[in-house]
């Protein structure tokens, strides 16, 4: 037979395609859309905290797991907002504001719950308008040692603090603190705040989140020559706080009233007046074992910002320098955030300037992982 | 408003500026010792080139962190988002309530006092980042913190950018 030109051209090709269908392997099966749950909980979750400063209503809080080097979620936070966990881990709680038209309208203040197993939002409180907008601290919503309170940080600029019960949902109280801020929360009713004078307040509160009494310390710090960091560290008998100039004033909450510990420095006498800590959040402290992380840095007045370009290490109970770190060496730029796990076999998490986060194992300084870029602007981590 | 990272931006950007102009006079050198015609053997990137025409503001430019008016700002420049160093871009208004700053002026060697007021009303204007922290204190010294939203008060409480205003000549 004869085969015209054209189709003997085309032959081999419609043989040789004949050939592949033969060897196609069977079409993928059609897939089922699902929404991801969470695995159980570890030790080494850490929820980091993004501002989102150049887009600032769009704050976020991720959920990263530090052995799979994975993001496992996100909490939408609104604009410029304070965090915190409740004490047994379970519920993120954000503080923040929504603009009614996005990035302008009637401002809401809110007090946002997430169910930590779900990143479900469970519940909210909306709040008076007077939530302080401000960068991040342990302290600006806190529960109350039991969870049957919530304090949120109020600045208008008057300062005061609202009283929660994030149970039933409901705004409970108002307390004036005559200036000073901050909602520092110890035992199941107390509350105290900085004063612009380096002195205390701690306000006791009744059974109905009212003022039942106050009083107020002497300075523990001389805020014109070395004020403390607004970001504490949580210890064993209460928190401990860090001076610009690298004094840790550590506070035992456990009585009626605070304790000041005698304070003590980082640096030797050759380090003061070089050396220094600087970040967003300066420091973590492993409570079981005593170990303090605190990015430190080569600076003078007005470099209490800057990031750390050295991790330095101490235990917290003899004082005594274990360690020091450099980070610039490991590819890392300085060091804006740290927090730490609680368990036996730590991490140190990290946050840099270039907004990487860092994976450190936490005894023994080894860089396990670097994740490039983990948000827009990291300043704050928190670790149940 | 405030903030610490703008520093690396801050820095990344001079020094990406740099390089830059650097990368330019290489193939400026490069046309004139082979021509033209070879231009495109050269591991040059001549984008750049158009970049070379744009030189940074220096430290005396209001859209430089460095201008001495901005020694404990902490937020965006106004000037790099429709306003100036003393005016806000339009359609913001402008924050009562400031946090201050005592800034030294080369210029004429004297220490100043500098409002800094945020424009409110928009979200972040997200240009020129610039953090400074000379006698900056922590928010339970208000007047001196550059950490709180000071459009806090303003009934459009949105933090857009801020401006370093003159309040008078800083007593010794």
């Amino acid at each position: 037979m004869r085969v015209p030109h054209a189709l003997s051209a085309l032959l081999p090709c419609l043989l040789l395609t004949a050939g592949a269908a033969a060897a196609t392997p069977p079409p993928l099966p059609a897939e089922h859309l699902t929404v991801e749950q969470l695995p159980a909980q570890t030790p080494h979750w850490v929820y980091i905290y993004d501002d989102a400063f150049a887009n600032e209503i769009d704050a976020r809080i991720y959920l990263f797991d530090g052995d799979s080097f994975r993001r496992l979620g996100q909490i939408g936070a609104g604009f410029d907002p304070a965090y915190n966990l409740s004490p047994d881990g379970a519920t993120t709680v954000v503080a923040t504001t929504y603009f009614a038209r996005g990035s302008r309208g009637t401002r809401t203040d809110v007090v946002e719950f997430t169910d930590n197993r779900t990143l479900s939002v469970s519940g909210e409180i909306v709040l008076p308008p007077k939530r302080a907008q401000t960068s991040p601290s342990l302290f600006l919503v806190a529960y109350s040692s039991d969870a049957h309170f919530l304090y949120v940080s109020y600045v208008t600029p008057e300062a005061s603090f609202g009283v929660l019960d994030p149970l039933h949902r409901t705004v409970l109280s108002e307390i004036d603190t005559a200036g000073c801020m901050l909602v520092i929360p110890s035992g199941p009713n107390r509350v105290s705040s900085i004063c612009e004078s380096g002195r205390l307040l701690t306000v006791t509160l009744d059974a109905q989140g009212r003022e039942a009494s106050r009083t107020m310390s002497a300075a523990f710090f001389d805020p014109d020559k070395d004020p403390v960091f607004v970001q504490g560290v949580r210890t064993p008998e209460g928190y401990a706080f860090l001076s610009f100039l690298g004094e840790v004033h550590a506070i035992d909450f456990r009585g009626a009233q605070p304790v000041f510990l005698p304070p003590w420095s980082l640096m030797s006498v050759a380090e003061k007046g070089h050396w220094r800590p600087g970040a967003e959040q300066v420091w973590a402290l492993h409570r079981g074992l005593g170990r303090l992380y605190v990015p430190m840095h080569q600076g003078g007045e007005g470099t209490h910002k800057d990031g750390g370009t050295e991790i330095w290490v101490f235990d917290i109970a003899s004082h005594r320098r274990l360690a020091r770190w450099p980070v610039q060496a490991q590819g890392l730029s300085r060091v804006v955030a740290v927090e730490v796990s609680q368990d036996a076999a730590p991490i140190l998490f990290a946050t840099t300037e270039r907004a990487d986060l860092a994976v450190f194992d936490a005894l023994s300084g080894h860089l396990r992982h670097l994740e490039k870029h983990i948000a827009q602007t990291p300043w704050m981590l928190l670790i149940p | 408003m405030m903030r610490t990272l703008d520093r690396l931006f801050e820095l990344s950007t001079r020094s990406l500026a740099q390089r830059t102009s650097r990368r330019s006079l290489l193939a400026s050198l490069g046309q004139l010792l082979t021509g033209a015609a070879l231009l495109p053997l050269l591991p040059i990137d001549r984008s750049s080139r158009a970049n070379a025409a744009e030189a940074p503001p220096g430290p005396e430019s209001p859209e430089n962190c460095q201008y001495w008016k901005y020694c404990a700002i902490d937020g965006y420049l106004c000037s790099c988002c429709g306003g100036s160093s003393t005016s806000c871009p339009p359609g913001t208004s402008s924050s009562p309530i400031t946090w201050i700053g005592t800034c030294h002026n080369p210029g004429d060697k004297r220490d100043y006092i500098v409002s800094y007021n945020d424009c409110c009303g928009k979200t972040s204007c997200g240009n020129c980042e610039c953090n400074r922290n000379e006698r900056e204190k922590p928010m339970y010294r208000p007047s001196r913190n550059n950490d709180l939203n000071w459009c806090m008060a303003n009934a459009d409480a949105n933090y857009h950018c801020t401006v370093s205003v003159i309040l008078g000549v800083a007593e010794k």
